[in-house]
């Protein structure tokens, strides 16, 4: 098992932040994102948080290697459960792949919480657990695990970037409708 | 104007296309899936601050009822047309049983807890 984790700030209110989700992709950082399809929505309505289970088409761009032993094909995808809970002021995405599951679990959680001292900035958490599936050959299971956990500090670093680009130019469908009467 | 902005027209989708949509499974659902989306993204601009700002639980809880009901009479068509679509795509892609086991296996029916503070 390797663990990945980061920890930051988004110089953005949660609230926009949590609007953003929805505007993540595309965007020019994280190309590898092919499609994004919402599964299932629901609304609590005793508690007010929406869950949102999301199926994400990812373009991997795998070493020789791997396609080689895999047979991978060029899309994966991954399943995305997602909470926004509006009275905790808490959102967090919980991310596990279902392509090449018989090999490795990649389990990748975000949250976003408003930062305790400064209000209008967000905490980001992200964690990730990857584990090779029991079975797997010790070596391949520990090369696999390795360039995992390689790809998703590669991919974390875009993620942050891009997501900072999408926070800094999304528009909401009032904020565009307000723009483009101006 | 009105709080949740009408987004079944064309020339609402016309309007919304300065913020880029990502594309669907298949090409098939990708105008199905831009429709709910819209609609969903307007209907959630005017559900998250006001919960968030609601001063009681009494008309928090008020407010989502009013707001479930306003999701189901404008977006509830558009999301099963869509929904109806992208099933159809999950299931001809091959991924209706990698769906199902990762459901079984880790279902998220609720939020996890928060992270610990360091």
């Amino acid at each position: 098992m390797h663990f990945f984790s980061q920890l930051f700030q988004f110089e953005h209110p949660w609230l926009h932040v949590s609007h953003g989700i929805w505007y993540k992709y595309p965007n020019p950082y994280c190309a590898h994102v092919a499609s994004v399809d919402v599964l299932d929505r629901s609304v609590n309505p005793e508690t007010g948080v929406v869950r949102t289970e999301r199926i994400i088409g990812v373009r991997q761009n795998a070493p020789a290697w791997v396609i080689k032993i895999l047979g991978c094909t060029p899309d994966t995808y991954v399943r995305e459960v997602s909470f926004v809970d509006p009275v905790t002021r808490h959102t967090s995405l919980t991310t596990v792949n279902l392509s090449m599951s018989q090999y490795l679990t990649v389990l990748e959680r975000i949250h976003y919480l408003p930062s305790a001292d400064k209000p209008d900035t967000t905490e980001f958490h992200q964690t990730a657990e990857i584990q090779a599936a029991r079975g797997t050959w010790r070596a391949l299971a520990e090369r696999l695990e390795r360039w995992s956990v390689e790809r998703i500090s590669q991919n974390a670093q875009a993620g942050r970037e891009g997501f900072e680009h999408v926070l800094r130019t999304f528009q909401t469908p009032s904020q565009a409708i307000e723009a483009s009467a101006a | 104007m009105p709080l949740v902005p009408r987004v079944d027209s064309d020339v609402a989708d016309s309007r919304l296309s300065t913020t880029a949509m990502s594309s669907s499974l298949t090409d098939a659902c990708t105008p199905l899936k831009t429709k709910y989306d819209s609609c969903f993204n307007a209907w959630f601009e005017g559900y998250l601050e006001p919960v968030v700002s609601a001063t009681s639980d009494e008309q928090r809880k008020a407010l989502q009822k009013a707001k479930a009901e306003e999701y189901e009479r404008n977006c509830g068509a558009m999301w099963t047309d869509y929904r109806d679509c992208v099933q159809r795509a999950v299931a001809d892609k091959g991924l209706t049983q990698l769906l199902e086991d990762a459901r079984k296996e880790n279902p998220m029916q609720n939020p996890p807890s928060p992270p610990t503070k360091p």
